[in-house]
C-alpha cells in the first residue's frame, strides 16, 4: 500500500504528463504557424520554471525559504555564457555550470544552514545581493551591460544535434531538460534521503533521536537546489544570446518564490505550472498595461491568504481521487 | 601632526558627516522594521514601500500647498490608520498559520510589489525632488554642512529618543513589551493584544512614512526609492538584533560609518558587499544580533 506522499507524487506525475502533451501541441501549432516569439517565450517560461523547481525543493521539502536562489541561476547563466564564448559546446557549458554550482552551493550552504527560519531567508537574500552587486560592478563580467554575443550552439547528442537557434527544437529540448530535472528531483525526494528531508521539515529536533544526522542532508538539499537552479540558468544564454546582472537580482529570486507559492509548495509540479501561468499572465496583462505587477502582486497575495497550498492544492487532490478510483475498480 | 589634522578636517570628517546623515536616515527606516519584528515576529518586506508611501503622500499634499512642517506631523498621522488596516485586514489572516514567518514575509512581499507598481501608475517612474525646507549651510569645525542635514541629524536623534521613551517609559510601551514577551499572559492581564499588535504595526509603518517625508528633500522621491534603503535597513536590524531599538542605533551608525570610511580607501562599489558581508558573518556567528529582542531584556 502506497503512503500519502507516494500517492500525491503519482498525481504530480500525471500532471507532468498533461503538461508534456500540452507542450507538444503548443510546439506543433507553433511550427505550423511559423511562430518564433511564443515558442521563445515558452522556452523562457520553462527555464524559469526550473529555477522555481529549485526553490520548491528548499521550501516544500526542507521548509526553508530561499530569497536568493537567483544567485545560483545567475551563476549558471554566467558560467555557461563564459564557457560558450570560449568553446561553443553544450556539454562543456553544462559541466562548468554544474561544477560551479556544487562548489558555490557547498560554501553557501555551509553559511546559510547555520541558521533557520527568517534568518535563512535573510542570509540567502544577503548572499545573492552581495553577488549581484559584485557582478554588477565587475568590468571583466561586462558590469551592468552583462555579457553579449554568446554564440548559437548545437546541442550534440552524437546521433543528432539540436540548434539553439531553432525555436521549436530548442523549446522541445528545454522541455525535456526541465522534465528530467523534475524526474531527478522527484526520484531523489522519494528515496529515504527525501523522507529524511521531510522529517527535518516536520521536526528537526527529533530527527537525531532516530539516529540520523541533520547537517549533511540539509547541506545536500541546498546543493541539489543550487545545481538545479544553475543548470536551468545555464540554458538562458543559449536561448537569448546574452546574460545580464538582472538575472541575479532579487526580482528573479522573488519571481521564483511567487511562482512556487501560486503553483503549490511542495508539489514540484506546482513550480512548472506556476512558471507557465506567470509568464502567460505577464504577456496577457502586459499587452493591456505595463503595470502587470499590480495584478500579479494581488494574485500572489490572494494565493498566500486563500490558497496556502497553491493552485496544485486544488488540482492535485482531484487527480489523486481519480487515481484511487481507478486502482480500486 | 598638522597633516593629520588637515587629513581629518578635509577628508575624514566630511566623509563621516555624510555617513552620519545616511546613518540617521537608515536608523529612521529600520526603527519601524525592528519594532514590527520585535513585537509581531513579522518580517515586513513592504517596509521600504511604506517609506516611499510616506514620501509620496507628502509630495501629493505638498503640491496642494501644505507647508513642509505641517506634513512632518500630518503624514505619520495619515499612515497610522493605513498601517492599522493592513495589519487587521491582511497580516492577521495568515498570522496564526504554523509557518508564520514565511507566510507573513510572502504576504508583505506581495504587498510591496503592488504598492511599488501603484506608485509608478499614479506618480510616474521619474524622480521628484521637493525643495529643501531649510536652505543654507554652516561650517562645523571647518566642515561644510547643509543646514537641513544638520536638522536631520538632530531631529533623528530626537525621534529615536522619543520612541525609546514611549517603548520603555510609558504604560503603553509596557503593554507593547508585555505582549511581545508573552501574548497569552499579557492578554489575561487585560492587555488588548489584538489592538496592541495592529497599533504597533501602524506605529512602525508611520515611522517609515515619517522617514519618507524627512528624507525626500535629500534623496528625492521615486517609486523604487524603498528598495535602496530597505536592504541597508534589514542589514542594520539583523546586525543590531531584531527588535532592539538600541541595536538599530548602534548598528545603524556603525555600518554607515564603515561604508563611508571604507569608500575612502577602496572603490565605493565595494562598500555594499562589505556591509552585506558583515551581515552574513553576523548571521553566522551571532544570529540574534548585537542586542536582545524587544521585551526580552
Amino acid at each position: 500500500m502506497a503512503d500519502a506522499l507516494t500517492r500525491s507524487m503519482r498525481a504530480s506525475h500525471v500532471l507532468v504528463a498533461i503538461l508534456v502533451v500540452a507542450s507538444l501541441i503548443f510546439a506543433a501549432v507553433g511550427v505550423a504557424k511559423g511562430d518564433t516569439f511564443y515558442l521563445r517565450l515558452g522556452t523562457e517560461a520553462l527555464i524559469f520554471a526550473g529555477l522555481a523547481l529549485s526553490v520548491d525543493i528548499l521550501l516544500g521539502y526542507t521548509g526553508l525559504l530561499s530569497l536568493g536562489q537567483a544567485l545560483y541561476f545567475g551563476l549558471g547563466a554566467y558560467v555557461s555564457a563564459l564557457v560558450l564564448m570560449v568553446t561553443p559546446s553544450f556539454w562543456a557549458a553544462m559541466g562548468g555550470a554544474f561544477a560551479a554550482a556544487v562548489v558555490v552551493g557547498v560554501v553557501g550552504g555551509v553559511i546559510a544552514n547555520r541558521v533557520r527560519g527568517v534568518y535563512f531567508a535573510l542570509i540567502t537574500f544577503g548572499m545573492a545581493q552581495v553577488a549581484a552587486k559584485v557582478v554588477y560592478n565587475m568590468r571583466s563580467l561586462g558590469a551592468s551591460d552583462g555579457l553579449i554575443g554568446v554564440p548559437i550552439i548545437n546541442v550534440n547528442f552524437g546521433f543528432a544535434a539540436i540548434s539553439s537557434a531553432s525555436p521549436a527544437g530548442f523549446f522541445l529540448f528545454t522541455l525535456a531538460f526541465i522534465i528530467i530535472l523534475y524526474a531527478l528531483a522527484a526520484y531523489l525526494l522519494d528515496t529515504p534521503f527525501g523522507r529524511l528531508l521531510i522529517a527535518l521539515k516536520a521536526n528537526e529536533r527529533r530527527v537525531p533521536f532516530l539516529g540520523y544526522d541533520t547537517v549533511t542532508p540539509r547541506l545536500m538539499a541546498y546543493v541539489i537546489a543550487a545545481v538545479i537552479a544553475a543548470l536551468s540558468g545555464a540554458l538562458y544564454p543559449m536561448l537569448r544570446g546574452f546574460v545580464s546582472p538582472e538575472l541575479l537580482f532579487f526580482s528573479t529570486s522573488g519571481n521564483a518564490v511567487i511562482t512556487v507559492v501560486t503553483g503549490g509548495v511542495g508539489t514540484l509540479i506546482g513550480a512548472l505550472y506556476g512558471g507557465i501561468l506567470l509568464t502567460l499572465l505577464k504577456s496577457v496583462i502586459g499587452s493591456y498595461t505595463e503595470h502587470h505587477l499590480v495584478v500579479i502582486g494581488l494574485l500572489f497575495m490572494g494565493a498566500v491568504i486563500f490558497l496556502p497550498r497553491g493552485l496544485m492544492g486544488i488540482v492535485r487532490p482531484a487527480i489523486e481521487r481519480l487515481l484511487a478510483r481507478r486502482t480500486k475498480s | 601632526m598638522s597633516t593629520a589634522i588637515e587629513y581629518f578636517q578635509f577628508v575624514l570628517a566630511p566623509q563621516m558627516l555624510i555617513g552620519l546623515v545616511l546613518g540617521v536616515a537608515v536608523i529612521l527606516v529600520a526603527l519601524g522594521l525592528t519594532i514590527i519584528f520585535g513585537l509581531l515576529d513579522v518580517i515586513n518586506m513592504s517596509h521600504g514601500e511604506f517609506y516611499a508611501l510616506g514620501a509620496f503622500i507628502a509630495l501629493a499634499l505638498g503640491s496642494i500647498g501644505l507647508p513642509f512642517w505641517l506634513l512632518v506631523i500630518l503624514v505619520p498621522l495619515v499612515m497610522l490608520p493605513i498601517g492599522y488596516v493592513v495589519e487587521r485586514g491582511l497580516i492577521q489572516r495568515v498570522f496564526h498559520s504554523s509557518e508564520r514567518h514565511v507566510t507573513t514575509l510572502l504576504l508583505t512581499f506581495g504587498l510591496g510589489l503592488v504598492m511599488e507598481d501603484a506608485f509608478r501608475l499614479v506618480f510616474g517612474p521619474n524622480p521628484h525632488k521637493p525643495e529643501t525646507p531649510i536652505p543654507g549651510a554652516i561650517d562645523v569645525f571647518g566642515v561644510f554642512l547643509p543646514l537641513y542635514r544638520l536638522f536631520l541629524i538632530v531631529g533623528g536623534a530626537v525621534i529615536v529618543a522619543l520612541v525609546a521613551v514611549v517603548v520603555y517609559r510609558t504604560r503603553l510601551g509596557a503593554m507593547v513589551r508585555a505582549a511581545a514577551f508573552d501574548r497569552h499572559m499579557a492578554a489575561s492581564l487585560g492587555v488588548p493584544v489584538q489592538h496592541v499588535y495592529a497599533g504597533a504595526f501602524a506605529f512602525g509603518v508611520a515611522l517609515a512614512g515619517l522617514a519618507g517625508v524627512l528624507l525626500a528633500p535629500i534623496y528625492s522621491v521615486f517609486p523604487t526609492m524603498g528598495r535602496d534603503f530597505i536592504l541597508m535597513a534589514f542589514t542594520v536590524v539583523i546586525v543590531g538584533g531584531m527588535g532592539s531599538i538600541a541595536g538599530v542605533v548602534v548598528a545603524g551608525l556603525l555600518l554607515t560609518q564603515v561604508q563611508a570610511i571604507s569608500s575612502l580607501y577602496i572603490s565605493p562599489v565595494w562598500s555594499d558587499p562589505i556591509v552585506f558581508g558583515i551581515m552574513v558573518i553576523m548571521l553566522m556567528v551571532r544570529p540574534q544580533g548585537l542586542f536582545g529582542r524587544l521585551g526580552h531584556g
